[in-house]
């Protein structure tokens, strides 16, 4: 049996727009490939392999051997990590009555909660950094303020590891807020008011009705929290301590001050692995929730 | 088994908006009431307000004589069954009907032989472990009503449970959900906007319309005899013809019978099954304007000079055709001035 020519022309458009679909999705593509993933194999073997006194390039594993047995760089490493988990721990604890509130109030105030929680997203960092330095830094506002009062000083967070957790958080809220937003307008106020219905007060409704329906969400504001926080760098160079320091500040001072390339790509291999270890996790869970669904 | 009073309780939203105004119910025990209207006509309101979901701005609700309007609804005697079923999808089906039980901190064998009575009961015996996206519509629904009832309230509410159900589904769930009502004697308010429903199901109808009563009565007392216009048209079908009543005669363009009244306008009611219409030899009081079979029966589409149209139930419907002129004779009529019945025939349908 032939194809009759309009069955012709359907096939000929369907492979054209199969076409144009990879030719779109090509473009990104070919970017993440050239942009992420080619300098994470380069970077892997640059730090791989090492040319020695003769100039030749051999397979070592120095770098890492000295990152994982030098005092100074587990110790960034610690405080790096120290910072991602007390970040996350805090977002969460503070977006989430926020983003319960925004999802079941109603009125004017519930309007302004959302417009200050958004706002943190169209400050840049620097910006965030200086502010802080001048309302909690030393003789900042608060001081100020403390002095007019006869109060005695603040002992100021600003360059202490609570510096970069503090300005870490505000820069994260927005995006916090928004995930567990998403999220919570999942779960219909049918299902809850089913759940007053057969005797739940709050506390049970957000531990048994709310929470588990939100878990991925909550899953993914903590993979972006991590991810970013981890990674970060304006905010821990400005307002975080210069021993230890986080990872970000670290790999770049060993990069430009030290001129250490392969100790700083090594780092940053490191900090990758770590991120990755957490990406693959958040990955996992998300499949598995679904799966259970 | 309960008896819920309600008396003079309305709602406002705003100052503009009066969603139930000054409503007073009394509902006995084991009765299954229908609250029918149209949407907005105040009856989902009012069953959340007895399920504790919204606030009355004026008005008492007691059950068993106890007021329970201060009450939040974990603390009502009450179970309610919602239009989206309104399952907690990260739980299977035994997880949703021990929730509520869990709460009651009652031991877990307990849980358990009636989480398996109630499945039984909805028919759903074996499926405590099916997750809830794995079951029908249906079977959701069942399991929504289930988990209601598995707590024993004292007052069932029921708001527009079938809604998202289709008809075929409805129908064999209304028969379901009125023999595990009867069975379990437990009083119930099911909220609905389809007669069909409400008649097949009510103990009593409660017509509401704009926040108010329009007519509390058993279904056969509703249909038969309407107090107002506005349950005449909504119950069944009803042909409402306004007129003027002059000399004891309701007119109304070339229709006219006699209606033993008082002069002025007038409503005259009467349904398709109880107007007979006749071949006429000149005009006619009317005109048919379109004719439809349902095997059954015929239904005959007529047209007034005015251009208003009404309808007629005939036997044969191949016996009538399309601007054939016809003569009009109502069997049984109704009557209606300034919101109530003025006359009704004797044997008024």
């Amino acid at each position: 049996m032939s194809l009759s020519p309009t069955s012709d022309i359907v096939g000929a458009s369907k492979k054209s727009g199969g076409l144009i679909g990879l030719l779109l999705v090509a473009v990104p593509v070919l970017l993440i490939g050239w942009m992420i993933i080619y300098p994470i194999i380069a970077a892997v073997i640059t730090t791989l392999w090492l040319r020695n006194d003769a100039g030749a390039y051999v397979f070592s594993t120095q770098t890492y051997r000295f990152f994982f047995t030098d005092g100074y760089s587990l110790a960034n490493l610690g405080l790096t990590l120290w910072t991602t988990v007390v970040c996350a721990i805090i977002l969460l604890v503070v977006c989430l009555p926020i983003a319960l509130y925004l999802r079941f109030a109603t009125g004017r105030l519930a309007v302004y909660v959302q417009g200050l929680a958004i706002f943190p997203l169209f400050v840049p960092s620097i910006i965030l950094s200086y502010a802080f330095i001048r309302v909690l830094g030393p003789n900042g506002m608060l001081d100020i303020l403390l002095n007019a009062a006869h109060l005695p000083k603040i002992r100021s967070p600003y360059l202490t590891p609570w510096g970069p957790v503090i300005g870490l958080v505000w820069d994260h809220i927005p995006l916090t807020v928004l995930i567990l937003m998403a999220g919570l307008g999942s779960v219909s106020d049918a299902s809850i008011e089913a759940a007053k219905d057969v005797g739940a007060g709050p506390v049970t409704r957000l531990w048994y009705i709310i929470l588990p329906r939100i878990s991925n969400s909550i899953l993914v504001a903590a993979s972006f929290a991590v991810l970013g926080i981890f990674s970060a760098f304006t905010l821990p160079y400005v307002l975080g301590p210069a021993a230890p320091e986080m990872m970000g500040p670290f790999m770049q001072r060993t990069f430009r001050d030290l001129y250490d390339p392969p100790n700083a790509i090594t780092q940053a291999v490191v900090s990758f692995g770590f991120c990755i270890v957490f990406g693959l996790f958040y990955v996992r869970s998300v499949v598995r929730n679904q799966r259970a669904r | 088994m309960a008896v819920l009073d309600i008396k003079g309780v309305s709602k406002f939203f705003g100052s503009a908006v009066r969603a139930v105004d000054d409503f007073d119910l009394t509902v006995g025990n084991g009765e299954l009431v229908c609250l029918l209207g149209p949407s907005g006509s105040g009856k989902s309101t009012l069953l959340r307000m007895i399920g504790g979901f919204e606030t009355p701005s004026a008005g008492s609700i007691t059950i068993d004589g106890d007021e329970v309007i201060h009450l939040p609804p974990e603390r009502r005697p009450t179970g309610m069954v919602f239009q989206s079923h309104a399952l907690w999808t990260h739980m299977n089906v035994f997880k949703n009907l021990a929730f509520g039980l869990k709460l009651r901190r009652l031991p877990a064998d307990e849980i358990r032989r009636k989480v398996e009575d109630v499945l039984k009961l909805v028919g759903l015996t074996g499926y405590g472990t099916r997750q809830t996206h794995q079951l029908s519509g249906g079977q959701q629904q069942r399991v929504a009503l289930a988990r209601s009832l598995v707590l024993e309230p004292k007052i069932l509410l029921l708001d527009e449970p079938f809604a998202s159900l289709d008809q075929h589904l409805r129908e064999r769930l209304r028969e379901e959900v009125r023999d595990i009502q009867q069975r379990m004697g437990i009083t119930t308010l099911f909220v609905t906007h389809g007669q069909d429903e409400a008649l097949s199901m009510a103990d009593r109808i409660v017509v509401m319309r704009d926040g108010r009563i329009e007519q509390v009565a058993a279904p056969d007392m509703l249909y038969r005899e309407p107090a107002t216009p506005f349950v005449a048209g909504f119950i069944g079908t009803m042909n409402l013809i306004e007129g003027e009543v002059k000399g004891g005669k309701f007119v109304r363009a070339s229709f006219s019978h006699p209606l033993p009244i008082a002069d002025g306008p007038a409503i005259f009611a009467v349904r398709p099954e109880a107007l007979a219409i006749a071949p006429a030899t000149g005009e006619g009081a009317a005109r048919i304007h379109r004719v439809t079979d349902y095997g059954t029966h015929g239904l005959v589409d007529l047209e007034l000079p005015d251009g208003t149209r009404h309808k007629a139930m005939v036997s044969e419907a191949r016996d009538w055709k399309a601007g054939q002129p016809v003569t009009l004779a109502p069997r049984a009529f109704a009557a209606y001035r300034d919101n109530a019945v003025a006359y009704r025939s004797s044997t008024a349908s």
